[in-house]
C-alpha cells in the first residue's frame, strides 16, 4: 500500500443551516435526511467513494453528534480503509489557544496537518449541502491534464439567477480570467459549485498567507480564489451540467425530494455502477396494507402504509395509519401520521407524530414543517409555511 | 445478555426438499421475506442474544452462503476478539464433502470447538424459522443443571406438515422420550433442532459417539441418552410462531403468513433487528399506475402494475398492466407488460415476458428457477 494519496477530499460541512429552520435545530445540515433513505452527506461521500477517493476529512462545528454517529467508521461508503478513511474534524484546542472555524479557508487551514499526513498531490474541496452525482476523478484528471493550480467546477445557471452565485468568466480555453462574487450584472452564467481541486503545495501556500492577513475573512470565495487570480495562478473552469441541487432551504429541500418523483428523474439513483450509499438501518421491507392507496411515491424499508400516500416520499420506518392522508410531502424517518391526520405540502421531521384530526400544510403556498420528535396534538392546524416545533 | 456463549449453525442437510429453490444453494441461503436469507434469522438471533463467536458449518453448495455472509460485517462479527467462522468440509480420505451426520460434522470441526473459549455453546439448524432468545435458553440450562437443553414448541400446527423430531416434556422440564421422523407422531412437543450445552461436554460427547460409529445427534446420541437415562436432557419452550421450511409449499405458506403484521412481528422483534447483506438499493418507486395491496416490498423495486398479496425482493420491476397476485418474486425479477401471475415463486433474476399467463394452484405453486425467461 502506497503511503501517499493522489487526492484527499475535505468536505465543508460546517454550515449551521439556519435557512433550514427547525430541521437543523438539533443536527448539522449534512445530516438532514433526503430521498427516503439517504442523508445529504451520503452524496458527497458516495461520490468520493465512487471516484476512488478514500480519504475524506469532514469539517464541522455545529452539533456534530448526529453527523459523527452517522459517519462512524465510514464502512457504508467503503471508507473504512487502513490508510485513509473518513474523519470528522471539529475545531480543537492547541495548547493555550484554540478557536472556532472562522471561515471556509480557516477550517482547512486548521487541518493542514491532517492533509499533510497523506502527502497528497491534490486536495478536493467540497461542500455538504448539494444533491448531485459527480465523478471527482474526472475533474482531478482534468486538473492534472491542464496543469492547473486550481480547478473550479462550474455549471450554467439561468441568467436571472446568476447574480446569486460566484460567477467565473473564462477565456476560450476554459481558463478563468475573472471572478465575481454575486455580481449585479453578470458577464456569464458559469456559476461556481463550490467544488475545487487544488494542487496541494499551492493550497498550503495560499492558506498560510491568508491566515497571516488580518484583513481577510478566511473564505475561499471571498479571499483565496480572488488572491490566486490576482497573482496570475493558473485557474481552470471544469464544466458540470448534470443534476445539481442546492438543498439549503426548506423550499429547495422539498423540491429536490419531489424531483425524485418525476417520470424520469434527472438524478438516477438506480444506477448499479454509481450507487449512493447510506447507513443501513436493518429494517424489514415496507408493508403496503390491504386498503392502502399508494400513488406516485417513493417508499423505503421499515415503512408501513395503511392509509393514503400520494406524490410523497416516505423515509425509513415511517408509518401512515389507516385513514391518514399524505399528499405532496416528505416524511422523515420514524415519523407517524396517525389515523385521521392530513399532511399536505409539508416536511415532517424525524420521529414526529401527527395525531388524528390534525391538518399540516395546505394545497398551495409555502412548505409547512413539523420539527424533530414533535407531537402535533389532535385537531391542530398548521398553515402553509408555518414551522411547528 | 450472556458473554460466555458461542454459537454454531449447521447448514446443508436435507437441502433437496425445496426443489428448484435449493438446486444451487443450501436451505440456509434461500431468500426469504423480501431481503433476507434463511441464515439471517438464526445468525441475528444469536448476535441479538449477545453471542459473538459463531461458526457456520457448510456442506455442498455453500458458495452463495459464503458470498452472503462475507466477513460477517453486517452482523458486527468482523472484530478481533470475536467473529464469524465459516467451516467448509475438509476433503480428506474419510470425508467426501458431505457429512454422515451432525456428529460427524462436529468431529471435523473439533479444532474450532477446542480453540473457542466460551463455556456454553448454542447449536441450531436452519430449516426452522423463529426468533429465539438464546441467552434466556442458556440461563434456563445453567439453572437446571441439565447436560443438554433442547428448544421446543408446543404448537401442534407444525406437526400436520410432516416429519419432524418430537419429544415428551415433563412438568419438571425434563425430556422423557424422543422420536425421529415418525409416520404418526405420538409425542406432544416438537424439537426445534436447536440446543445448548457446555462446550467441553459437547466435545466429549462427539469424541465418544464418533468412536462408536454414531453420527446422528438425535437418532444416536439424544435417543440413547434419553432412553438409557445416561444424559439429563431438559427442554426450553419457544413461545413464538415457528415455521418449518421443508417443502416448497411450506416456503410459500410461510411467505404468505409473513404478510400478516402479527405473525411478522413474532419473527422481527422491535429491539433485535434481523441483519442481512446490504445492497444499497434506492427506495422503491410506485408510479401513478401502481395498485398495491397487502404486500411486502423491498427497496429498489419499480412498480407500475398491480400487486396483491405478494413479496417482492430487491430490484423487482412490475411493468404497466402486469398483474401479480399471491406471488413471491425474488431479487431483480422482471415482469413485463400485461403478464399475469398467480401462486408463483420466481427465483432470482427471472424474466416474465409480455402477456405471459402463469396461474399455479394454491397447493402446488409454480417455481421458476434462477435466471430463467418465461
Amino acid at each position: 500500500m502506497l503511503r501517499k494519496k493522489r487526492c484527499v477530499a475535505m468536505l465543508l460541512a460546517g454550515g449551521q443551516g439556519t435557512r433550514l429552520g427547525i430541521l437543523t435545530s438539533n443536527m448539522a445540515k449534512p445530516a438532514v435526511p433526503y430521498g427516503g433513505k439517504y442523508r445529504i452527506i451520503d452524496f458527497p461521500l458516495s461520490n468520493c467513494s465512487n471516484s476512488g477517493i478514500d480519504t475524506v476529512g469532514v469539517l464541522t462545528q455545529f452539533r456534530p453528534l448526529e453527523l459523527n454517529a452517522y459517519i462512524a467508521s465510514g464502512a457504508p461508503w467503503d471508507l473504512d480503509v487502513s490508510f485513509g478513511g473518513v474523519y470528522v474534524l471539529p475545531p480543537y484546542q492547541t495548547g493555550k489557544t484554540g478557536e472556532w472555524y472562522s471561515g471556509t479557508a480557516n477550517a482547512i487551514y486548521q487541518n493542514l496537518a491532517f492533509i499533510a499526513q497523506y502527502d497528497p498531490d491534490y486536495v478536493l474541496i467540497l461542500s455538504g449541502d448539494h444533491i448531485y452525482k459527480m465523478d471527482y476523478a474526472a475533474m482531478v484528471q482534468h486538473h492534472e491534464d491542464t496543469n492547473a493550480d486550481v480547478t473550479i467546477a462550474v455549471r450554467q445557471v439561468p441568467w436571472e439567477e446568476a447574480s446569486r452565485f460566484g460567477i467565473m468568466n473564462t477565456d476560450a480555453e476554459g481558463n478563468i480570467v475573472e471572478f465575481e462574487e454575486k455580481p449585479k450584472n453578470p458577464k456569464s452564467n458559469n456559476a461556481s459549485m463550490g467544488v475545487y481541486v487544488f494542487t496541494w503545495e499551492k493550497l498550503r501556500k495560499y492558506l498560510i498567507e491568508d491566515e497571516a492577513n488580518p484583513e481577510s475573512s478566511n473564505d475561499f470565495g471571498k479571499n483565496i480564489i480572488p488572491t490566486m487570480l490576482a497573482d496570475g495562478q493558473h485557474m481552470v473552469a471544469y464544466s458540470f451540467n448534470d443534476y445539481w441541487k442546492d438543498v439549503g432551504t426548506i423550499e429547495s429541500l422539498w423540491e429536490a425530494n419531489m424531483d425524485l418523483l418525476a417520470e424520469k428523474p434527472e438524478i438516477d439513483l438506480h444506477d448499479k455502477n454509481n450507487r449512493i450509499y447510506a447507513r443501513n438501518m436493518g429494517m424489514i421491507p415496507q408493508y403496503i396494507a390491504p386498503d392502502a392507496k399508494v400513488d406516485n411515491c417513493l417508499i423505503t424499508e421499515g415503512c408501513e402504509v395503511y392509509g393514503d400516500a400520494t406524490h410523497s416520499i416516505l423515509s425509513s420506518g415511517s408509518v401512515v395509519e389507516k385513514g391518514a392522508k399524505v399528499i405532496d410531502s416528505v416524511i422523515f424517518p420514524g415519523a407517524r401520521i396517525k389515523s385521521g391526520a392530513v399532511v399536505r405540502r409539508a416536511i415532517v421531521a424525524e420521529n414526529a407524530v401527527i395525531c388524528g384530526g390534525a391538518a399540516v400544510g395546505e394545497d398551495t403556498g409555502d412548505i409547512a414543517v413539523v420539527g424533530n420528535g414533535v407531537t402535533v396534538p389532535e385537531g391542530t392546524v398548521i398553515k402553509a409555511g408555518e414551522q411547528f416545533a | 445478555m450472556r458473554k460466555d456463549v458461542m454459537g454454531l449453525i449447521y447448514t446443508g442437510e436435507r437441502d433437496q426438499q425445496l426443489r428448484e429453490l435449493t438446486q444451487e444453494r443450501a436451505v440456509a441461503a434461500v431468500p426469504l421475506c423480501g431481503r433476507y436469507r434463511m441464515i439471517d434469522f438464526p445468525l441475528s438471533a444469536m448476535t441479538g442474544s449477545g453471542i459473538r463467536n459463531i461458526g457456520v458449518i457448510t456442506q455442498r453448495n455453500y458458495q452463495s452462503l459464503m458470498d452472503h455472509l462475507g466477513s460477517g460485517k453486517e452482523w458486527d462479527l468482523h472484530s478481533k476478539r470475536s467473529g464469524l467462522h465459516i467451516l467448509p468440509p475438509f476433503m480428506t480420505s474419510d470425508n467426501i464433502g458431505m457429512y454422515s451426520g451432525f456428529l460427524d460434522a462436529l468431529r471435523s470441526n473439533t479444532d474450532f470447538l477446542k480453540r473457542s473459549k466460551e463455556k456454553y455453546i448454542v447449536v441450531t439448524d436452519t430449516h426452522m424459522l423463529f426468533s429465539a432468545r438464546f441467552d434466556e435458553m442458556v440461563d434456563a440450562h445453567v439453572k437446571s443443571g441439565a447436560d443438554i437443553t433442547l428448544l421446543y414448541t408446543a404448537d401442534a400446527t407444525l406437526r400436520a406438515q410432516g416429519p419432524g423430531r418430537f419429544i415428551q416434556v415433563e412438568e419438571d422440564l425434563t425430556v422423557s422420550a424422543i422420536e425421529v421422523d415418525p409416520t404418526l407422531p405420538r409425542l406432544p412437543h416438537q424439537y426445534l433442532e436447536s440446543f445448548c450445552i457446555e462446550r467441553e461436554k459437547l466435545i466429549d460427547l462427539v469424541d465418544s459417539s464418533v468412536s462408536r460409529g454414531q453420527y446422528h445427534l438425535t437418532r444416536d446420541l439424544l435417543m440413547s441418552g434419553i432412553n438409557n437415562k445416561t444424559l439429563k436432557v431438559n427442554a426450553y419452550e419457544y413461545q413464538g410462531k415457528v415455521w418449518h421450511l421443508d417443502s416448497v409449499q411450506a416456503y410459500f405458506n410461510c411467505s404468505m403468513d409473513l404478510l400478516d403484521p402479527q405473525k411478522r412481528a413474532s419473527l422481527f422483534p422491535q429491539d433485535r433487528p434481523v441483519w442481512t447483506k446490504v445492497r444499497d438499493e434506492m427506495p422503491s418507486r410506485y408510479t401513478p399506475d401502481a395498485k398495491v395491496e397487502n404486500s411486502l416490498i423491498a427497496d429498489g423495486c419499480i412498480i407500475e402494475g398491480t400487486v396483491e398479496n405478494c413479496i417482492l425482493f430487491r430490484g423487482v420491476h412490475i411493468a404497466k398492466g402486469a398483474v401479480v397476485r399471491d406471488c413471491i418474486i425474488m431479487q431483480d425479477g422482471k415482469v413485463h407488460e400485461g403478464a399475469e401471475l398467480q401462486n408463483c415463486i420466481l427465483d432470482k433474476q427471472t424474466t416474465i415476458r409480455e402477456h405471459t399467463r402463469l396461474i399455479g394452484p394454491r397447493t402446488y405453486p409454480i417455481v421458476i428457477a434462477k435466471n430463467q425467461t418465461v
